[in-house]
């Protein structure tokens, strides 16, 4: 496949990764390692006030192995604690670096410059919880009646007759963690929200999630985050396993104004 | 000024130590986005991002977590007894949020009955996490 016949040029099956956008001021170190096997070589285009992180990538390979989304999510994360950065989602591929000057950086220059002038100082934390499965059912048992009831009926039931009491046992259970959760999360919002310049709630990625937000906070304001986040532990104890991510690029808190995609 | 970027910063857990399913959560889905007519499009993107979808709660999670209940050793912490005992004990000593109390307090107790003890178990990977921020 080296030699497919659609390339008869080398550049043909290339394109120019895009990991995000920066202050035309930031220099990536020499060891920075970027996307793909062995990990292609990280560089700077710069247009005006403001510069994109890219490097070379093969477009007729798939792309997203588990050391790729990494890679990708290092160097921005990495960056973000350094210097304010625009993430772009995974994936970002255009056709040269010319196009990357012209269409990416030329062409939305003052609203990137702007993002990047209100990102100054700050970078995005997730604090993640994840109910401890044991305590949470114990939980939610020895405040359902109902639940200890039909947790009762079960036993020596066979399988097929147990189904429905089994649903509706599995039913209350779902619905309780779910109420937790809303509860835990506002409880979360409320301790972060002092530090935080912005938040945003996230979906759930796991039914045993207690907590998923990302913020907005001043780099400097690291340690009274962890502050708040380790009151909340301590409050929570064993039964939520909290977890504080960052800084880490503000993925959550860019948003593409012309909403196509 | 000119400011360096870090890069990876060894993969000894680095500032964000975040682990491959905290990353898919984040950049397969939020961030800018290019537009479509400047984009070069690849392959083997989509798939990744269907699977990083959100499972919605079914008849499989009820099933599991019905099992799940059906296999804790409940008897063994007499719970309509013992428990709201507990948690009055709890709250009316410490200092915590009268509202929340309850369920707290009651996490706390179970814990405790567990054997584990709360904040030194929430400690160690923060320090590690401390530590990684200030090699860099």
């Amino acid at each position: 496949m080296t030699n497919s016949k659609q390339s008869g040029r080398a550049e043909a099956a290339t394109g120019i990764y895009v990991y995000g956008i920066v202050p035309a001021d930031v220099e990536v170190e020499e060891d920075a390692q970027g996307i793909g096997d062995p990990p292609a070589t990280v560089k700077v285009i710069r247009e005006g006030d403001i510069a994109a992180l890219v490097s070379p990538v093969p477009t007729d390979e798939p792309l997203g192995k588990p050391e790729c989304l990494q890679a990708h999510a290092r160097l921005l994360d990495g960056t973000a604690s350094v210097a304010p950065v625009l993430p772009l989602r995974f994936g970002a591929v255009m056709t040269d670096e010319d196009s990357v000057a012209e269409e990416l950086l030329r062409k939305n220059h003052d609203e990137f410059a702007g993002a990047l002038h209100a990102l100054e100082g700050q970078a995005e934390y997730v604090l993640k919880g994840r109910y401890e499965e044991d305590i949470i059912l114990r939980e939610v048992i020895s405040e359902s009646a109902e639940a200890q009831r039909l947790r009762q009926s079960l036993a020596g039931m066979s399988e097929d007759a147990s189904r429905k009491a089994r649903m509706a046992l599995g039913e209350i259970v779902v619905k309780a963690i779910d109420a937790k959760r809303a509860a835990d999360t506002d409880a979360a919002v409320n301790k972060l929200k002092g530090v935080a310049k912005q938040v945003n709630v996230r979906k759930p990625t796991h039914e045993l999630d207690a907590v998923n937000v990302a913020v907005l906070a001043a780099v400097d304001d690291h340690d009274e985050l962890q502050a708040e986040v380790d009151d909340l532990a301590d409050e929570w104890g064993d039964r939520v396993h909290l977890r504080l991510l960052g800084p880490l690029a503000a993925y959550d808190f860019v948003v593409t104004r012309t909403a196509e995609g | 000024m000119t400011t360096a970027i870090q890069p990876a910063g060894g993969n000894a857990g680095g500032p964000s130590s975040s682990s491959l399913a905290d990353v898919i959560d984040t950049i397969l889905d939020k961030g800018l986005v290019i537009d479509a007519y400047v984009r070069v499009s690849l392959v083997g993107i989509e798939i990744l991002t269907v699977d990083a979808r959100v499972v919605v709660a079914s008849v499989d999670t009820y099933m599991r977590f019905a099992e799940a209940v059906n296999r804790l050793d409940i008897s063994a912490q007499e719970p309509k007894a013992g428990l709201p005992e507990l948690v009055g004990d709890i709250t009316e000593g410490g200092a915590k949020h009268k509202t929340k109390g309850a369920l707290e307090a009651a996490g706390e107790k179970l814990s405790d009955l567990l054997g584990e003890s709360s904040s030194s178990r929430e400690r160690a990977p923060r320090r590690a996490r401390r530590r990684s921020d200030d090699d860099e």
